[in-house]
C-alpha cells in the first residue's frame, strides 16, 4: 500500500510541477493586470497578425496532410511494393529530426541559392521567408501524425470487409466512401488534432525560415518569443494564454473522443 | 450459369499458393466443393473465379462469355467470406442491400424496392426483425447468415463460398451446412465451396474436387471418389478425415 500511494503522490507532484504549475502561471501573469490590459496586447496589430498567420497556416497544413497521410497509410497497408518499408521510414523521419535542422534544410534546398529555389528564382517565386516557406515546414514536422494513426487501424482491420464491396459490385471509390472510411474515421480525426496542434506549436523549424518580419510572417510561436525578448510580458503571456487555449481546444476534441470512441478507430 | 475454368496459372503472391495449367468445370446448378489441405491452391482458386486475384494465363468461360478480364464487380458473382467480411458500421439491412444500393443508377432498384429485397432475403435466412441490429451484436451464425443474405441480394450467377463454416462450433455448423445447402438449392445457384474438412465436402456438395499442389487430383461425387480413390494422395486424403 506504501508504495502505491508513493507512486501516486510521485506521478501527481511531477505532473504539478512539470506541466500544471507553468501553464497556470501563463495565465495568471496574462491576466494579471486585468482582462482589458490582455485585450489589449492580444489586440495589438502584430499580434493579431501573427494569430491570423498561424491559423491560415494550420488551415492549409492540416488538409493536405489529411490527403496525403491517407494516401499513405493506404498504399502501405495494402499494397506490398519495393521500398515500403523505406517509405513508412522516410514518412517518421520527421519525428527524429530536430525542427530547427530541418528549417535549415529547407533554407539550403528551397533558398535563393538552393539547388530549386535558385532555380525558381528568374520567374519570381520565392519560397522562403513568406508563408510559402512556413507552410512547407510545417507540412515536414506535421507528415508523420495521419499515417501513423491511421495506419495500424487500417493495417488490422477492413481489407476483407473491401474485397467483399468489390464482389458486391462496388467502384474502387464507392469502397473507398463507404466502407474504408467509416472504419477509419475517428483514427484520422485523431491524427488530424495532433498534426494541427502541431502545425499551431511548431517555432524550431519555422523561426529558420520565417524570415521573422514583424506584423507579416511571424507566427504566434515567434511572436511571443519577440515580445518576451521586448521585455513586453504582458504582451508575451497574453499572446502564450491564446496559443495555450488553442492547444486546449484540440486537447479537449482529443479528449472526448477518447473517451466516446475507447478504441480509437473502432467503429462499433 | 456453367463455369469452365481453362488452364488457368497464378505463381505465388505472397499470400496464396500456386496455380498450375488448372482446368475444372462446374456445372449448372451444382453444388461444387473444393477440398484440399492448406497450400494447395483452393482458395487461390476461388480468388481467381471471384476476379479478386488475376491469374497469369489461362481463361474463364462463364456459359460461353469469356469472363476473365472482367473485374469483381462486374462478374456479379456473391462470395462468403472466411471473416464474413460484414461491414462493421451497418447494420444487418444496410450491409444486405450495400450490393443494390451499388448498382449504375440504371439498373439500381429503389429505396422501396432495396427494402422489400432485404425484408425477403432476412424472411429466407429466418432472420426477420434483425434488420436494426448490428454484425458485433450478433451470433457468429448470424453473421454467416447474413453474410448469405448480402451475397444472395445481387442476384448472383455464381455463389462463391470460402470457408464458410470455420469460425463455428461444430453443431452450428452442422444445422448451417444443411440451411445453406437448402438456400442453394432454392435459389438454384450454382455454387463453388472451399473447404479442407472432408465430411464436410462430402456431406454437402454434388461433386468433390480433390486439389494437391495447385492441380485438381481427382473430381467426382463423393460415392465415386469413396469407391475408387484415383491416387494414393486421395485415398490418404479421405481416410484422415
Amino acid at each position: 500500500m506504501k508504495a502505491k500511494h508513493l507512486l501516486i503522490a510521485l506521478a501527481v507532484l511531477f505532473a504539478l510541477v512539470v506541466i500544471v504549475l507553468p501553464v497556470a502561471v501563463i495565465f495568471q501573469r496574462a491576466f494579471a493586470e486585468g482582462f482589458a490590459v490582455w485585450l489589449a496586447a492580444v489586440s495589438e496589430p502584430e499580434t493579431r497578425s501573427a494569430i491570423v498567420l498561424t491559423v491560415v497556416t494550420a488551415l492549409i497544413v492540416v488538409p493536405v496532410n489529411i490527403v496525403f497521410g491517407l494516401c499513405a497509410a493506404w498504399a502501405i497497408a495494402r499494397f506490398k511494393f519495393p521500398g515500403r518499408r523505406a517509405l513508412l521510414v522516410v514518412i517518421e523521419l520527421p519525428f527524429a529530426i530536430s525542427p530547427i535542422v530541418a528549417g535549415l534544410c529547407f533554407l539550403l534546398v528551397y533558398g535563393a541559392y538552393g539547388p530549386v529555389g535558385g532555380a525558381l528564382q528568374p520567374y519570381g517565386i520565392q519560397l522562403m521567408f513568406n508563408l510559402a516557406g512556413i507552410v512547407l515546414v510545417s507540412l515536414f514536422v506535421t507528415c508523420p501524425f495521419v499515417v501513423r494513426e491511421v495506419l495500424p487501424v487500417l493495417s488490422v482491420s477492413g481489407e476483407d470487409e473491401e474485397r467483399a464491396a468489390l464482389t458486391l459490385g462496388a467502384s474502387g471509390w464507392q469502397m473507398f466512401r463507404l466502407v474504408t472510411v467509416p472504419n477509419i474515421t475517428w483514427a484520422l480525426v485523431y491524427g488530424a488534432i495532433l498534426a494541427t496542434a502541431r502545425a499551431i506549436g511548431e517555432f524550431g523549424a519555422v523561426s529558420v525560415v520565417s524570415g521573422a518580419i514583424r506584423g507579416q510572417t511571424m507566427t504566434l510561436p515567434l511572436q511571443i518569443e519577440l515580445l518576451y525578448n521586448d521585455y513586453n510580458t504582458t504582451g508575451a503571456f497574453a499572446a502564450a494564454t491564446v496559443l495555450a487555449l488553442l492547444a486546449l481546444v484540440t486537447l479537449v476534441l482529443r479528449g472526448l473522443i477518447a473517451l466516446t470512441h475507447p478504441v480509437r478507430g473502432a467503429a462499433q | 450459369m456453367t463455369l469452365q475454368i481453362e488452364r488457368v496459372s497464378k505463381s505465388f503472391d505472397g499470400t496464396s499458393a500456386v496455380l498450375e495449367d488448372t482446368s475444372l468445370t462446374v456445372r449448372d446448378g451444382e453444388f461444387l466443393a473444393l477440398l484440399g489441405p492448406s497450400g494447395s491452391g483452393k482458395t487461390t482458386l476461388l480468388n481467381v473465379v471471384s476476379g479478386l486475384t488475376r491469374p497469369e494465363s489461362g481463361r474463364l468461360v462463364l456459359d460461353g462469355e469469356d469472363i476473365t478480364d472482367l473485374s469483381a464487380g462486374r462478374r456479379r458473382f456473391g462470395m462468403v467470406f472466411q471473416s464474413y467480411a460484414l461491414f462493421r458500421h451497418m447494420n444487418v439491412a444496410d450491409n444486405i442491400a450495400f450490393g443494390l444500393r451499388v448498382m449504375d443508377r440504371s439498373e439500381r432498384p429503389s429505396k422501396a424496392e432495396r427494402r422489400e429485397r432485404v425484408e425477403e432475403l432476412l424472411a429466407m435466412i429466418d432472420m426477420v426483425g434483425f434488420g436494426e441490429r448490428y454484425p458485433a451484436q450478433l451470433s457468429g451464425g448470424q453473421r454467416q447468415r447474413v453474410a448469405m443474405a448480402r451475397a444472395l441480394a445481387i442476384r448472383p450467377r455464381l455463389l462463391l463460398l470460402d470457408e464458410p463454416f470455420s469460425a463455428l462450433d461444430a453443431k452450428v455448423r452442422r444445422e448451417l451446412r444443411d440451411s445453406v445447402r437448402d438456400l442453394q438449392q432454392r435459389v438454384g445457384v450454382t455454387t463453388i465451396l472451399v473447404t479442407h474438412d472432408q465430411a464436410e465436402a462430402f456431406g454437402i456438395a454434388d461433386r468433390v474436387a480433390i486439389m494437391r499442389e495447385g492441380s485438381i487430383e481427382q473430381i467426382g461425387t463423393p460415392d465415386e471418389l469413396r469407391a475408387h480413390p484415383a491416387s494414393p494422395f486421395v485415398e490418404s486424403f479421405l481416410n484422415a478425415a
